[in-house]
């Protein structure tokens, strides 16, 4: 246990200073060839941000919290907190999760099985707040203190004697916000209590209620895609430009003449991308487009709104903007009268319209919903295609993205492509659905404000990268490239922050890409090597 | 010598009502959104390696059979051996699971005592029958179980109060309910054992006393021993409900109505009705965006203006 601040539980709402400050000589060693590594310091708010902002946990700020200006709005805003809780605890506004969220908030017995298990907790040298309990054990204490009956003797009973004011609301705020909801503290717990749940929990509370959320996951997130069709802005204007762009260079690439089918009716598969790929990673579009063109697949892309970019950010913060934006996609579908829909190589928009959104579909909207990764598998082996695996004679190691394996099972596809088209293909440790997360899962990866991404990069981050250099470690030359395949987005923007913060390339040859990218690069009638050898 | 019936009688009713309240409010939660992690037990074959039926192309095609053998050994291992425990926590394993299997024998214990009373009211059985080798293996099984559970548990939880008073990443969490708990199996632990060792009779007199019990005779109770852990063991049937040690009963949810719950949602189904009722419920969030006042499914369809910046 590592902060000198705290005593008690019951600190947290009563110290008035910064409850810790990170030093990163403490967070967890990394391997060769970074024994000696010195993590830059951490970027500091301004101090023009540290008047207006809330910072008082660890001295950043996720969700940019402004500070109230008197004491009647820090008032107001602790009872909107507790109507929002009591609305947390209900039916009707909370039928979405209240089983699980009952049952994790009752049930827990601090036995701590969850506590090293969590990427964050251990890579920050252990550091309390972090600790997948912690801020389940505020809230928990927080509902029988203010929303039980039971009284005084009941509340120091259950050491439930911890006040509620607006420090403890805000530093509530920016701690669920330091967990990636990767659920691996759940995975962990003999009694099935999951402490993910109860972060995105609060995460809906400040959001539903309050109105607090990252800029990046609702105002620039789920509000501006259901606003221009995509979180990036994207309208469908632009997207049919960069879908001409990605086919021109698809052909200058490989020499390959694509025409993307877009709005295509009656096809068998409409394909959804996150959008991030079309902008940053415009090769794992082009990838599909070969691989499906050539295995003569009936598929299609939408160019219309609501059905070109996958991500639904709602997923990590606010059933509402989730189901808004599950509903579009269905809405494209139907319209476009597909058999299927296929996700791209994207965790979070896996999850989200899966399973996830299974439970808020009826009648027609039950539209048929199934991953890219058996889809792939299947074509890869079904000789349609021929590759050579020498041509991906390099050192390949998989990324698990958690929600499309941690929270689906789908384990097995990916790896058995990697296994065959990769004679050099090593696994991480640990990995499949005991796999860390990469650090920037439920919206980390895409938060860029203030100094949050220097917690990310130097900390959330840390533990994934420790794994890479683990299992690269017998052939860690710089000269020797290495590949780590993250068939998911939000875990590749991670990827690329999270290397290029540790100089990856240059110290140790790591690059990342996608799934799809390898397995061009094996194909036999791509001439020229697809994947480019370079930290983008 | 009345009260001390109706103190047991109105312990158990209480403890009962208490459980099945419990269970009521978590079976009767409305449909939610799945949330299942992996290994799924019931998953055929793929369990093993955390797999499910979304690795399979169009995989609404095939018919979703579920490994029921798979799952009840998956909870038996959970609940006998504290599997997680052991992989995730070995340190407090030494002492969780002695604590949890002397609980489970003094439950088996119980049942027997139960059943004991049972055979002896029908004329099975006599209570302290020694003379038939089927009392003879009847009675022993509950002196072992009784025994062996009552020692474990004292054992277990000394350890546990062991850990929790000297181990840096419990203390920081304790609560005063959370020694109350175990000093209180551990007196009751304790004082059971010692009333066992001094009434030289074992068992009997819990087979009697249960046995009133079942035929409403209230006939006088004469050890003292006896009568205190008879008052402890009920208070403890009273404590038991307001506890966390109600996780005996939240695991079934935990398990089977969270983790493992992976159903798909097809047109026509009870899921489906489920889900339809839902979307009807009101909504009363308060941020802008919600739109509140509104079902579910009508915020759901309903998209706000994105905020001016």
């Amino acid at each position: 246990m590592k902060n000198d601040k705290m005593n008690s539980i019951k600190d947290f709402s009563i110290i008035d200073k910064q409850i810790t400050e990170l030093d990163p000589a403490e967070f967890i060693k990394l391997p060769y060839p970074y024994e000696d590594w010195v993590d830059p310091p951490m970027k500091e708010l301004t101090d023009d941000q540290k008047n207006r902002l809330e910072h008082s946990l660890d001295g950043f700020s996720g969700i940019a919290i402004p500070k109230p200006e008197t004491e009647e709005e820090k008032q107001e805003l602790v009872a909107k907190f507790l109507s929002g809780l009591k609305k947390l605890l209900s039916k009707e506004d909370n039928w979405i999760l209240l089983q699980p969220l009952l049952l994790s908030m009752e049930n827990c017995v601090k036995c701590q099985s969850c506590s090293d298990e969590c990427p964050v907790y251990t890579a920050s040298g252990r550091e309390e707040i972090y600790r997948p309990i912690f801020r389940g054990e505020i809230l928990r204490r927080i509902i029988n203190k203010y929303m039980k009956p039971g009284g005084k003797f009941y509340n120091k009973l259950t050491g439930s004697d911890i006040d509620l004011n607006w420090e403890t609301v805000a530093r509530l705020a920016e701690l669920s916000y330091r967990c990636t909801l990767c659920r691996r503290c759940a995975q962990a717990c003999p009694i099935g209590v999951d402490n993910g749940l109860i972060s995105r929990e609060i995460r809906k509370l400040m959001s539903q209620e309050l109105g607090f959320a990252a800029e990046e996951l609702h105002k620039s997130g789920s509000m501006k895609q259901l606003e221009t069709g995509s979180s990036t802005g994207t309208n469908p204007t632009a997207m049919l430009d960069i879908v001409e762009f990605i086919e021109e260079d698809l052909k200058d690439l490989t020499g390959i003449d694509i025409k993307m089918p877009l709005d295509k009716e009656g096809a068998d598969i409409l394909l959804i991308h996150n959008f991030g790929e079309f902008l940053s990673w415009p090769e794992n579009i082009m990838a599909f487009a070969i691989i499906f063109e050539k295995a003569g697949i009936n598929w299609t892309m939408s160019s219309q709104m609501g059905g070109y970019d996958s991500v639904n950010y709602g997923l990590w913060y606010d059933d509402a903007q989730l189901a808004r934006v599950a509903l579009e996609h269905i809405r494209i579908a139907k319209e476009l009268g597909v058999n299927r829909i296929v996700m791209g190589e994207c965790g979070h928009a896996h999850k989200a319209l899966m399973p996830v959104a299974d439970r808020i579909l009826i009648d027609e909207n039950i539209v048929p919903r199934e991953s890219a990764y058996p889809i792939l598998e299947e074509i890869v082996f079904s000789g349609k295609i021929k590759f050579d695996p020498k041509k991906n004679d390099f050192p390949v190691t998989l990324h698990d993205p958690c929600n499309a394996v941690r929270a689906m099972g789908i384990v097995e596809p990916q790896r058995k492509i990697l296994r065959y088209l990769c004679p050099q293909f090593v696994e991480m440790e640990p990995h499949g659905v005991h796999n860390y997360c990469c650090g920037g899962g439920s919206g980390f990866a895409i938060m860029q404000g203030k100094n949050f991404p220097d917690w990310r990069n130097g900390l959330s981050f840390r533990m994934k990268f420790k794994q890479i250099l683990d299992a690269f470690q017998d052939k860690i030359d710089p000269s020797i490239y290495k590949y780590v395949c993250s068939p998911c987005s939000n875990c590749k923007g991670t990827f690329r922050d999270g290397l290029t913060y540790f100089n990856a390339f240059e110290k140790a040859g790591i690059i990342y890409g996608g799934l799809v990218e390898l397995i061009v690069n094996a194909m036999v009638d791509i001439e020229k090597p697809f994947i480019e050898w370079e930290l983008k | 010598m009345i009260f001390i019936y109706l103190f047991t009688y109105f312990s158990l009713f209480v403890f009962i009502a208490l459980v099945i309240s419990k269970i009521f409010k978590y079976s009767s939660a409305p449909v939610h959104i799945r949330w299942e992690l992996y290994p799924v037990a019931h998953e055929p074959k793929k369990n093993k390696y955390g797999g499910s039926y979304y690795e399979e192309p169009e995989w609404w095609k095939s018919k979703n059979k579920k490994n029921h053998v798979a799952e009840l050994w998956a909870m038996f291992e959970e609940i006998i051996f504290l599997k997680g425990v052991f992989i995730h926590n070995r340190k407090l394993w030494y002492f969780s699971f002695p604590f949890h299997l002397g609980l489970y024998l003094i439950t088996a214990t119980f049942f027997l005592i139960v059943l004991s009373a049972l055979l002896d009211l029908t004329g099975v059985l006599i209570l302290n029958s020694s003379e038939t080798s089927f009392g003879i293996l009847f009675n022993s099984l509950i002196n072992v179980f009784g025994y062996s559970g009552l020692i474990l548990t004292c054992l277990g939880c000394i350890g546990l109060i062991f850990q929790r008073v000297t181990d840096k990443k419990f203390k920081f969490y304790n609560a005063p309910m959370d020694f109350v708990n175990l000093y209180f199996i551990l007196i009751l632990g304790v004082v059971v054992f010692i009333t066992l060792i001094n009434s030289n009779s074992g068992f009997i007199a819990s087979k009697v006393f249960v046995k009133n019990l079942m035929t409403l005779n209230f006939a006088a109770v004469n050890d003292v021993s006896f009568i205190i852990h008879i008052i402890l063991l009920s208070l403890f049937f009273l404590y038991f409900p307001i506890t966390r040690m109600m996780h005996l009963f939240a695991k079934y949810f935990t398990y089977h109505k969270v983790r493992w719950e992976d159903e798909p949602n097809v047109k026509g189904s009870k899921l489906e009705k489920k889900i339809r009722e839902a979307l009807n419920f009101g909504v009363s969030w308060a941020a802008p965006h919600i739109q509140t006042g509104k079902t579910w499914a009508e915020v759901a369809t309903t998209h706000p203006k994105a905020e001016k910046k």
